[in-house]
């Protein structure tokens, strides 16, 4: 039987402030395959995020803590109760399993609090206070539960990236930065806001759900880059790719530690995932619209949209923002030089040009002449001479004088 | 298939003056003090907005007399930041000048992933207008309360009552806190008063840790210590004393 979930993957990393600071990875996550009774398969997914003040100086190791012991209440839970008893599991995520989790959470950082230099002192658990996000991935279904300010995106078969759930404001007069947290006397009933259980076959669109710290969301410029990074980083099959990537978030981002996990559904037995019409979402909000009324607009006619050219829309795209020109262009300079060195690479990005439309816009610009607009091809031409090669340069248009002379492809030549 | 390409940023983190620019602040060399302060610290600032490059540091001016006004109206880089000299005259439009800031609190066009903003209020005397009207409207901003509010006091003279009420609630004890009025007594107290809320606090407000929901005793970010006891009442304030 084709299992319904794809292994999971989880990834914490420490945030660039916090490393020049010398302080530590206050984020924990992680992702476990657990086996019930009978053999039923059902993944975890957990993200923690320690509060990091001077109140809270041990809460890497609560956070730590928190995902330990959520996977510790989650086997105990699993061993007691079918997957296939649902109403049971809704119950268990809004009450039982937060009210464990919490129990044995305050009973490890006690236990952990005696081996500290201070243990005179009596226990704050806000010293090790943090936040904690949950989901189960069940063959029928998936469900969440925890609290304080990490996000939950499920990104669906087209590609679409929608934020289901998030930290309620905490209204106008909370500090700055607040966040519930398992420290709290009412953790386990803050807990039960953020619970949910969703059958799989209410949901035949879901593809994958990702899991967040808010360190990942407040490094993105936009929500729409948010939900298009969590659409895209599906894809990943490297495991050093999703590191170094995070590791790029907070290096250009908030500077917080950043803390992913993914849950992806196994593929339908027809074959490969339909084609992606929101891929055009790391362009930002305004293709976001796009890329949804194009959906939108494709139900309303009950008919088959004609597919796009994904390079050509990343290329319309960046020529309708040239500010975003060099953004885009300039983080692909290791891409350009695979390109140089390894010519199936080529090949392969535009074989399948949906899934990394700007590496195949590269590719394609290494191959013919784009005709694009003068920003484009000068930023592309001026990465190619860096890069040791040359683009191909686009024929006069009918509009514009030849060339004096005979001059060889180069910034902006045409 | 390469990481996501999607677009990154830092988070802004507004640094807003609020200079009292009414007549007696010509005196005794107050307003030329206080230009002073404000020039002289812009390249510690850009220095601990260079150490700290997850915030954005973008400051702001608004001064105000018979009227509020913005003197630095763009948010504006440190890096980038030329002060222009704050003149004197007129009387004390702070509640306008509350009402003004609030303007700019809002959302938009404060961008939702930003940094607790650090407003600094800068007096030597008592508002001449509705300063409570002014205050609740500053105050019904959700960014105005998450923000770090600090006031300094130049001489004898300031309203210590209202610049408290800008900060919010006393902290419990006696003693200097960050969350009481900052006294200004002359140019060298005022000068380091200045330096530390925009060294210090803005390194503090760069990179602020999470707090627990409810728990507000603390502010909006730890504050760091006050500079040396030089700034103490009781200690050597120099020659000139406002």
């Amino acid at each position: 039987m084709t299992p319904a979930w794809l292994a999971p993957r989880a990834c914490s990393v420490i945030g660039a402030a916090h490393r020049r600071q010398g302080k530590p990875c206050q984020d924990a996550s992680l992702s476990a395959e657990l086996s019930g009774r009978n053999g039923e398969a059902l993944q975890l997914l957990a993200v923690a995020d320690g509060h990091g003040s001077s109140r809270s100086w041990l809460s890497d190791r609560g956070s730590a803590l928190a995902c330990r012991e959520a996977q510790r209440a989650v086997v105990e839970a699993l061993q007691r109760t079918p997957l296939g008893d649902t109403t049971t599991w809704r119950h268990l995520l809004r009450e039982g399993l937060p009210a464990t989790i919490q129990a044995r959470w305050q009973a490890a950082i006690a236990d952990d609090w005696r081996h500290q230099p201070q243990n005179a002192d009596p226990l704050e658990p806000v010293t090790y206070g943090c936040t904690l996000g949950l989901v189960l991935l069940a063959p029928q279904w998936w469900g969440c539960t925890g609290l304080g300010d990490w996000d939950l995106v499920a990104v669906h078969r087209t590609g679409e990236a929608a934020l289901i759930s998030q930290e309620e404001s905490l209204g106008a007069r909370a500090a700055a930065e607040a966040t519930a947290s398992l420290c709290l006397p009412q953790a386990a009933g803050l807990c039960a806001r953020r619970a949910q259980l969703q059958p799989l076959a209410a949901h035949p669109q879901l593809r994958a759900l990702v899991l967040s710290t808010d360190g990942v969301r407040k490094s993105c410029a936009s929500d729409a880059d948010f939900l298009a990074l969590c659409s895209q980083v599906i894809d990943l099959d490297d495991p050093q790719q999703l590191e170094h990537g995070l590791e790029q978030i907070t290096r250009q981002g908030s500077g917080d530690d950043v803390s992913l996990a993914i849950g992806r559904r196994a593929q339908p037995a027809a074959g490969r995932w339909p084609r992606r019409a929101g891929l055009a979402l790391s362009l930002g909000s305004g293709t976001v619209a796009l890329a949804t009324a194009l959906v939108a607009g494709s139900r309303l006619l009950q008919r088959p949209a004609p597919r796009p050219d994904p390079v050509l829309q990343q290329q319309q795209a960046l020529c309708a923002d040239p500010s975003r020109i060099r953004a885009n262009l300039t983080p692909r300079r290791a891409q350009l030089l695979q390109l140089q060195r390894d010519p199936t690479l080529g090949q392969r990005l535009l074989a399948a040009p949906e899934r990394d439309p700007l590496g195949a816009l590269l590719a394609r610009s290494q191959r013919s002449p784009l005709r694009a607009c003068p920003p484009l091809e000068q930023h592309l031409a001026t990465l190619w001479r860096d890069a040791g090669g040359k683009m191909p340069a686009a024929p006069p248009r009918p509009d514009e004088r030849p060339p004096a002379g005979s001059r060889p492809a180069a910034p902006g030549s045409r | 298939m390469p990481f996501p390409n999607v677009r990154l940023s830092n988070r802004p983190l507004h640094f807003i003056y609020l200079c009292d620019c009414s007549g007696s602040m010509a005196a005794q060399g107050k307003m030329q003090a206080l230009n002073q302060a404000i020039r002289q610290s812009l390249p510690g600032m850009a220095e601990v907005a260079r150490e700290n490059p997850e915030a954005r540091v973008l400051v702001r001016a608004l001064r105000f007399a018979d009227r509020a006004e913005w003197h630095l109206e763009q948010p504006t880089p440190v890096d980038h930041l030329q002060w222009r000299d704050l003149e004197a005259g007129g009387i004390t439009a702070m509640g306008e000048a509350l009402e003004r800031l609030a303007g700019v609190l809002q959302s938009p066009p404060m961008e939702e992933r930003a940094l607790p903003p650090v407003l600094v209020l800068i007096s030597d005397g008592q508002p001449t207008d509705d300063f409570e009207t002014g205050l609740a409207t500053l105050m019904r901003q959700p960014w105005a309360q998450k923000a770090v509010r600090l006031a300094i006091a130049l001489g004898h003279d300031a309203d210590l009552e209202v610049l408290q009420q800008f900060i919010g609630p006393e902290p419990p004890g006696g003693g200097r806190s960050p969350r009481r009025p900052l006294q200004a007594s002359n140019a060298t107290s005022l000068a380091q008063y200045i330096q530390w809320a925009s060294t210090a606090v803005v390194g503090a407000a760069s990179m602020p840790a999470s707090q627990v929901q409810g728990a507000t005793s603390g502010g909006n970010i730890p504050l760091p210590d006050l500079p040396p006891t030089v700034l103490d009442p009781t200690d050597d304030v120099g020659p000139l004393v406002w």
